[in-house]
């Protein structure tokens, strides 16, 4: 009796074996015209256009509302959102494999501000559709970095710019203000830190940042460096001017802070460790993008209405400096319809899209007069403030060192890394990045 | 290991012998060695399941509660200190149709892969493990070979043939597993097979039976825990597997499995990293499996083998 | 050993050579569809890998690509020592640091050579009162070498060690055995990117991590020791998560080799009188090492190709192998570069297979 069960078990998984090849085949086949369909579709009066961006709760809804206004306004134009993990590696590399295939299925993406000059060979030139009119509003310093060669290769969506977090209510307990430089700074997280730990609390820490080997800690370094007057790595002509005395100085002094205003871990922290000390409140201060305010305000938050955020501190007061970030909306060449994907992307960038996403989802516009609008101010009253972080933002070296940003940037932050994790000296790190940067883009070393 | 087989040892001899001191020295022995045995249990027991047990106890608190110093064992009210549990990160992931879609995709791969893995891995692995034939060294040298490229090497040129046949990304995750999967499953069925007793076989084919006929009447059933346990090893292999069905399921949204289905789980803004959600989607996805694996283990298992062994 | 069997069948007569050659085509015919499979599947892919690995490509671009040699290679593992002198003062005299007392040296940077190549700092290591540097022409992939070959053999050891404890423990028939057995799988099926979250979320280095809480309330620490930054935690770190998340798959595959040695082979031993112990070395070792040099085959081919973990835990702050191909396909896109480094891989892997193919005897004809 046993064994005809056994015999039965056998019979199936054989069958089973065969559907699933046979299964296999068949969907090849189908496959096939699948695709030949997709390429039909242009003859047809329908068009479908895909656009690729981000899945994170908020921006994913606003984008399907965004797509249904466009579609509404668009007969015969069908779209498709598509979400991307927000893991960057993971979304590059999706973007990065239909471009080596060439593919026409993605018409546009969201690509990070890093990326246009890297991308730029898989991106269509939006002056072509009337780019230039469309930008006009927008930052210009965000429109330089999207622009290649002269050509537009992306549309400002939403920016991010590098912000200081204090607990105000800490600020009051101690009698201070809010640093403008960083020596002022490590004052008050010194003094906070003592005072907190003192009062029991031993988890507390003075200030928490991104320090792990990765491009955060490019945007944070780059940050120490900028604010005290040491260049940006690489400037917009193209000279390398990193290995100077105030850049090494400032480094030196961030690496001073690793185990004593900062935990010795924050050599492995990103953003979500940084926002882990400093919402559970045990940080006085925190550099971060500005995504962490809302959540720090959210109603189970521990620091709820007890703090605030100011521009980074500088070497001198006033010198402050915020790394640019965000997002922009680009369209490929491999696009079927080029001309629609553009339309839909100026569609989703412009001002009214921008104003109701910075109303209903506190996303950041990048168009300038969005910053002094009624509505938008009464639902982030903090952009106000920020205005002068956003338009003074630094540029990573990015579109200059296209395509070779990545490699600049990983060599940059794994020469500050090893600052801070002690295990090479400023001036010895800085001299051998620059030796390195030279080997790597060709251009030649002066000072900023 | 030693005091662990001591258990073993038939327990009549405690009983049988006369009550004397020698006998009461081993009775003590024996005593302990249970002791130590229990123990090696509940030690490899913590080893396993404690990690597994921070990932629920993390996927009952808040984002306040993980961030909470000192963390806790239960979760806690951050102010209060009392017990505080929560389910709203299971409720997230049942609310979240991706995921639902995610879970039947996967079970859809994974089984196939799996089913087609066993079946020809079980042809190869009688061949290699029972046959004598020329080239055999050379064809487990190759089969190996081709799952020794680390995944992010082969992914380019394997993405560029399924975009160029336009295979959608179901089959072609199918497909693909096959590359990791098969070549472990005809490995450990050619040890398997080849560790079985010749005379079975030499006696079925005296009794006239074919070759295939001695695998399938003999082999297979004697094998049949091991094909269990091949055959689960594989099917985890294939859920757990994320660089490829991330890729090929960029533009094909419904296909996309539980491992790509989490790595898109998100918080309210960009950045945020839900962890409580990620381990309840985690927990969700384990204890299914695990419950599965033991009503498999009892029905499946038990009857092959108890079917078997007589051959 | 092929030849043998040939030179076997051929010994015998007519109706049995006849019953070899139907063996053998039998052989074949079971074989065809494995290897249909998988070369159907895998000759376009692997085939590039090893050509572009020979070439400069630029992952998803149309510039120009060159035949190169082996460039990829010598870039990616060409190292050099050097002696690192002692740094003088203006007058000639050693320089010493007045904490330790101990000669300063110069740095890395000013002694490795610079022309033709750049050599990089890997690591200095001092030897009969000297300093030394070892530098390399990749010092990230020279020192993914090192971490990924001693992260794979201790992770094997250790997985050895512990799954078969595991699996002759749970091979003695006990209450609750089943559940057990289930309960074994729990960390081999968690998703690989999320056990590691979970080992990275014990480890944070506040006290909200599960290993700061309890060494701090073991008043070991002060409860905010950085696991995952501090360059001597990283690699122990890494493979206490590997040896945890895998040791179910060795003792899953040893405990279905256990079961496979049939019992009367113990309770002759037993008659004989023989000790557990003489049984275990003569009956179980021998028995299960087929089973084992398979797990350990795979074992080491998985930890070789580790990268979930690494990029999940370490991100580029320390490279295993395999994360390091990903970085420089995705972040830099140079193809030919890390499909260069995925052949390295490859011929590491090759080595690792053959010496255990060798030394188990796999695939021997009995």
């Amino acid at each position: 009796m046993k064994r005809n069960w056994l015999v039965a078990l056998i019979a199936l998984m054989l069958v089973l074996a065969a559907c699933g090849g046979d299964g296999g085949t068949d969907t090849t086949e189908d496959g096939g015209t699948d695709t030949t369909q997709a390429g039909d579709g242009g003859d047809g009066e329908e068009i479908t256009l895909r656009i690729l961006s981000g899945n994170v709760g908020a921006e994913f809804e606003s984008n399907e509302i965004a797509a249904d206004l466009f579609m509404e306004q668009n007969p015969g134009i069908t779209v498709e959102v598509v979400a991307t993990p927000d893991f960057v590696e993971d979304r590059l590399g999706q973007y990065l494999q239909l471009f080596e295939a060439q593919s026409p299925e993605g018409d546009v993406f969201q690509i990070d501000v890093i990326w246009p000059g890297d991308l730029a060979e898989h991106l269509i030139d939006l002056n072509e559709y009337g780019g230039a009119d469309e930008v006009a509003g927008h930052f210009p310093a965000i429109v330089e970095n999207n622009t290649v060669d002269g050509k537009l290769l992306g549309v400002p969506w939403f920016t991010d710019a590098g912000l200081l977090y204090y607990r105000t209510d800490l600020l009051e307990k101690y009698n201070l203000d809010p640093p403008e430089t960083w020596a002022e700074l490590e004052a008050a997280a010194t003094t906070i830190q003592e005072g907190e730990r003192a009062d029991g609390n031993q988890d507390f820490w003075g200030f928490v940042w991104q320090g792990n080997a990765y491009e955060g800690l490019t945007c944070d370094a780059l940050e120490w460096v900028a604010s005290a007057g040491g260049g940006s790595i690489i400037e917009p002509d193209g000279t390398i001017t990193i290995n100077n005395d105030a850049a090494i100085e400032v480094v030196n002094q961030a690496a001073g802070w690793v185990g004593t205003i900062s935990p010795p871990g924050v050599t492995s922290y990103g953003e979500e460790d940084a926002r882990g000390v400093w919402q559970a409140g045990n940080a006085a201060f925190m550099r971060n993008w500005p995504y962490a305010f809302s959540l720090g305000n959210a109603d189970d938050s521990e620091i709820a209405g007890m703090f605030d955020v100011s521009p980074l501190p500088g070497a001198t007061s006033g010198q402050s400096a915020a790394t640019l970030g965000g997002w922009q909306l680009a369209v490929s060449k491999y696009s079927e319809h080029p001309e629609e994907a553009a339309k839909l992307a100026f569609f989703m960038a412009g001002e009214s899209e921008q104003k109701r996403r910075a109303i209903d989802y506190s996303l950041n516009p990048t168009i300038e007069s969005l910053y002094e609008d009624a509505e938008v101010l009464e639902a982030s009253p903090f952009f106000g403030d920020l205005f002068d972080v956003f338009t003074n933002a630094v540029a990573r070296p990015s579109t200059v060192t296209a395509p070779n940003y990545s490699d600049v940037s990983s060599l940059f932050f794994n020469s500050v890394h090893s600052v801070l994790t002690g295990s090479a000296d400023a001036e010895d790190a800085f001299l051998e990045l620059e030796l390195d940067l030279v080997d790597q883009t060709g251009f030649d070393t002066g000072s900023p | 290991m030693t005091e662990a087989t001591d258990v073993t040892a038939p327990p009549e001899e405690i009983y049988d012998a006369s009550d004397s001191l020698v006998v009461r020295k081993r009775k003590r022995k024996e005593r302990w060695g249970r002791v130590g045995f229990w123990a090696l249990i509940v030690l490899i027991a913590i080893f396993l399941l404690f990690p597994f047990y921070w990932a629920i106890n993390s996927s009952l608190k808040t984002e306040p509660q993980l961030r909470m110093t000192p963390g806790t064992f239960i979760p806690r009210d951050p102010s209060t200190g009392g017990i505080d549990i929560t389910f709203q990160n299971y409720e997230a992931v049942f609310q979240n149709d991706a995921f639902i879609r995610a879970v039947i995709n996967s079970t859809i791969v994974a089984v196939t892969v799996t089913v087609i893995a066993l079946v020809i891995g079980a042809f190869a692995g009688f061949a290699l493990g029972k046959l004598r034939f020329r080239g055999k060294r050379a064809s487990l040298y190759l089969i190996l070979s081709m799952t020794m490229f680390p995944q992010v090497a082969v992914l380019t040129g394997l993405y560029a043939v399924i975009l160029n046949f336009g295979i959608p990304a179901i089959p072609s995750m199918i497909l693909s597993y096959m590359l990791f999967t098969l070549p472990f499953t005809v490995w450990v069925l050619t040890s398997f097979f080849q560790q079985l007793p010749m005379d079975l076989l030499q006696s079925a084919q005296v009794d006239g039976a074919t070759p295939f006929q001695s695998f399938r009447m003999i082999l297979l059933p004697l094998t049949a825990p091991a094909l269990v346990t091949t055959g689960l090893l594989a099917f985890i292999a294939a859920v757990n597997e994320y660089l490829f069905a991330l890729t090929f399921t960029t533009i094909e949204p419904d296909a996309r499995t539980i491992p790509v289905a989490i790595a898109l789980f998100t918080g309210q803004v960009a950045r945020q990293e839900p962890f409580g959600e990620i381990m309840a989607a985690a927990v969700l996805v384990t204890i299914p499996l695990v419950i599965l694996v033991l009503i498999f283990q009892k029905r499946i298992i038990g009857g092959l083998t108890a079917g078997a062994v007589k051959g | 050993m092929a030849l043998a069997t040939e030179e076997k069948a051929k010994e015998k007569k007519g109706s049995q050579s006849e019953l070899a050659k139907g063996e053998q085509r039998l052989a074949y015919w079971l074989l065809v569809p494995t290897l249909v499979i998988l070369l159907a599947i895998a000759f376009y892919p692997l085939g590039s890998v090893f050509y572009s690995s020979f070439t400069n490509d630029t992952f998803a671009s149309e510039v120009e690509t060159d035949f190169v040699g082996f460039q990829n290679y010598s870039d990616l593992l060409s190292i050099t020592f050097a002696e690192l002198p002692q740094e003088l003062d203006d007058s000639g005299q050693p320089v010493i640091d007045p904490d330790t007392g101990e000669p300063e040296y110069l740095s890395p940077v000013q002694v490795l050579p610079r022309q033709p190549r750049a050599y990089r700092e890997v690591f200095t290591f001092g030897l009969f009162g000297n300093q030394y540097v070892l530098g390399a022409t990749d010092a990230d992939f020279v020192l993914s070498i090192i971490d990924t070959l001693i992260f794979t053999v201790t992770t094997i050891i250790l997985e050895v060690i512990i799954g078969l404890g595991i699996a002759l423990v749970l091979n003695v028939p006990f209450r609750g055995r089943g559940s057990m057995r289930a309960a074994m799988l729990v960390p081999w099926a968690i998703l690989t990117a999320v056990s590691s979250r979970i080992w990275e979320w014990m480890f944070i280095d506040t006290r909200a991590g599960l290993f700061n809480i309890v060494f701090q309330n073991l008043g070991l620490t002060d409860g905010q020791t950085a696991f995952l930054a501090n360059e001597s935690f990283q690699l122990p770190a890494a493979i206490i998560i590997d040896v945890w998340k895998t040791t179910p798959f060795m003792a899953l595959l040893l405990l279905a080799g256990l079961a496979l040695i049939p019992s009367e082979l113990y309770e002759a031993a037993d008659v004989d009188g023989a000790s557990k112990w003489n049984q275990f070395t003569s009956i179980t070792l021998p028995l299960l090492r087929p089973t084992l040099a398979v797990a350990l085959v795979f074992r080491t081919l998985d930890a070789l190709r580790v990268f979930d973990l690494f990029q999940i835990v370490f991100a580029q702050s320390k490279y295993s192998m395999a994360s390091f191909a990903y970085y420089e396909l995705i972040d830099s896109q140079r193809l030919g570069y890390s499909s260069a480094a995925s052949v390295v891989i490859f011929l590491l892997i090759t080595i690792f297979a053959v010496v255990y193919i060798r030394s188990l005897g796999i695939g021997e004809d009995d």
